[in-house]
């Protein structure tokens, strides 16, 4: 086994969903236990060969086997039948804000969670002040952790594990936490270890996250492996797993028939493919059918929104709905100038003039490519003035 | 294992000032509990409802109560502490043993510190300042790898079945009387009729020869005997083996059950 390597062949596990699971004396000794729901499958047949320095990221829907791997993995939880294997030192980021002594300072906590990953005092010691640093506690290190927020419980157990110096790094979900510039500093963190060469399998529900970091990614469902490759097709079987791609996004309201509303939307790309993820620069159809009323003059609005909610665009068109009461639209974007990142398209049908209820969103992703940041890219080119000047002298 | 040191110490330490940090006293309550108890025990048992005549019976009781003490309060702390350290069984893998583990030393830390005050006590008293004394850590080490293989057990089976601590709490009452902390089996005249008793005492009950040879080392200032001291290195032993046999078997589903 090589230092980094992660070999899952086959694992099954399934876990109880009693509310007792531990069993009692009196079931054992009457060989038999009362009645309850079956143990509930929660990894059938996974089977994963990752190389030494590989970045793998993992989706899939609530209780698709995400944690249950990472725990298996981990070697925290055992197998039911399969086998399981990660060389060198593994570690998970898993339930960070657990297993603190909470009458004990944030540093005497250091030193037990170092000890619990297998530290010597020494090694938490050169290790301390880089924590204390990374956690942004300031004189909260001193303080007993029950003062803490919850925030600052996950940074400081993030902080700790980030500084360990892992072969195999098993990180659940932990980057939804803490404020942004936080986020970025653990992106950061985990970007300085794959670096280092170090393994790493991240379990994400933010597809931006994952196409920053991982060149592969796994998509579970329902405990099997569905899919498994590079990142962005990766990220669109995702995507269709999740209903997002195709049929239109969720809906906020359910539209009556004879009322005005959006029915159906899909977003396509150059080739009329459903598709939810746009690289810079290419182009993005999005098709809606709409209903209102007969007779009656109605207006869809259309409004783009980045991921954390700011406005980029909004436009209305109005529409003229058929005998049926209904109309298909299309909105093209030849050239789609949006950097990486998340959106939101909101769609809504009111009435001429009134203000719109959006009854539907569509999310999309763009991949970050490199050079420029931010939302938008305007397409801008430098040059340099003084040269030419020189020149005209 | 050896990597595993630092996080035992730190469990040990966690364990100690957990309970009463905060509190005025701090770890003196380890002590000013058995204190009181001992107190209460000796005043009813010694003078109140006085048995038998023992010279010195409050040594006597004494150095049986702190043996009993640590035995019971180790198996009853290590029933729980799997199950109170879920979070960081949850969390990462190592050696789960730490932590009973620790809970036992933390009580060894208590009863030595018990016998550091009884033992001047009791040389002063009874000029019991003989080469004998000298196998008193002997004696202690051999009680605590005791004590260590079953609160192993009794920890690791409380996890999985939660009916163990209970029912450990239920026996070790009546156990508590049926050991030879407040008498001497051999001065008891019912005993000297029904050997069997005597043997049932002294022998089957496997924290009676602790007590006993403890007791003979630190009160009658006289070697345990040859027997005690065997079925004390046995005793050990066996608990030590058996109790790390049934730890490993039955570890490895201890992140879903606590």
């Amino acid at each position: 086994m090589r230092r980094g390597e992660v070999v899952l062949r086959d694992a099954t596990r399934s876990f109880s969903v009693r509310a007792d699971p531990a069993r009692t004396l009196k079931g054992l000794l009457l060989g038999k236990r009362a009645p309850g729901p079956a143990p509930v499958p929660a990894l059938r047949g996974v089977t994963l060969r990752i190389e030494p320095g590989q970045t793998v990221g993992m989706v899939g829907r609530n209780g698709a086997g995400k944690t249950s791997t990472l725990r298996v993995l981990a070697g925290i939880v055992p197998l039911q039948s399969g086998e399981v294997a990660c060389g060198g030192r593994v570690l998970a980021l898993l339930e960070l804000a657990a297993g603190f002594s909470r009458d004990f300072s944030g540093r005497e906590n250091v030193f037990l969670q170092g000890a619990l990953y297998g530290l010597s005092k020494r090694e938490v010691n050169d290790r301390l002040e880089q924590i204390i640093d990374f956690a942004e506690l300031g004189e909260f290190i001193d303080i007993p952790v029950k003062t803490y927020s919850s925030g600052m419980f996950v940074r400081l157990g993030f902080a700790i594990a980030a500084h360990l110096d892992a072969d195999v790094l098993l990180i659940d979900e932990v980057l939804a936490v803490g404020d942004e510039s936080f986020q970025r500093k653990c992106m950061r963190r985990i970007a300085e270890q794959i670096a280092a060469g170090a393994t790493v399998v991240l379990v994400s529900h933010d597809p931006g996250a994952i196409e920053r970091v991982c060149e592969r990614v796994v998509v579970l469902d329902a405990g099997r492996v569905v899919f498994d490759g590079p990142t962005a097709e990766g990220l669109l079987h995702y995507h269709q797993l999740m209903g997002t791609v195709q049929g239109g996004g969720r809906s906020y309201r359910h539209v009556h028939r004879g009322a005005a509303g959006v029915t159906d939307v899909e977003l396509r790309d150059a080739a009329g493919r459903a598709s939810s993820v746009f690289r810079s620069g290419e182009e993005l159809r999005l098709a809606v059918e709409v209903r209102a009323p007969v007779r009656d003059r109605a207006e869809l609005t259309l409004e783009l929104r980045a991921g954390e909610g700011v406005t980029l665009f909004r436009t209305s068109t109005p529409f003229e709905p058929g005998p049926d009461g209904r109309a298909e639209l299309l909105f093209e974007v030849p050239e789609l100038w949006l950097l990486g990142g998340d959106y939101d398209l909101l769609l809504g049908v009111a009435p001429g003039g009134e203000e719109p209820v959006f009854d539907r969103t569509v999310r999309f992703s763009v991949p970050s490519g490199p050079g420029a940041q931010g939302l938008l890219d305007l397409r801008g080119s430098w040059r340099s003035l003084t040269a030419a000047r020189s020149g005209a002298q | 294992m050896a990597r595993y040191r630092y996080l035992f110490s730190q469990l040990v330490r966690r364990e100690l000032r957990r309970k009463y940090k905060g509190s005025r006293f701090g770890v003196l309550w380890y002590l000013i509990n058995p204190l009181v108890l001992l107190g209460v025990y000796t005043l009813m048992f010694g003078y109140v409802f006085k048995l038998q005549s023992i010279p010195d019976f409050p040594i006597f009781l004494m150095v049986g109560l702190v043996v009993w003490s640590f035995f019971a309060q180790s198996l009853m702390a290590a029933a729980d502490s799997l199950i109170e350290q879920g979070g960081l069984v949850r969390k990462a893998r190592f050696p789960r043993q730490a932590i009973p583990a620790s809970t036992v030393a933390v009580q060894l830390v208590t009863m030595v510190a018990m016998l550091v005050l009884l033992v001047p006590l009791a040389v002063a008293l009874r000029g019991t300042l003989v080469p004998a004394l000298l196998l008193l850590p002997v004696l202690v080490g051999l009680l605590f790898c005791f004590v260590l293989g079953c609160a192993l057990i009794v920890a690791v089976l409380h996890a999985y079945f939660r009916d163990v601590g209970p029912i450990l709490a239920a026996a070790l009452l009546p156990w508590f009387f049926l050991t030879p902390i407040f008498f001497e089996p051999g001065s008891i005249g019912y005993v000297h009729r029904h050997e069997l008793v005597g043997t049932l005492l002294q022998w089957v009950n496997p924290i009676a020869p602790f007590v006993q040879a403890i007791r003979s080392v630190v009160y009658d200032g006289g070697g345990p005997g040859w027997g005690r001291l065997l079925y004390a290195a046995l005793a050990a032993g066996a608990a030590l083996a058996l109790g790390s046999f049934v730890f490993r078997r039955m570890e490895s589903e201890l992140a879903v059950v606590v």
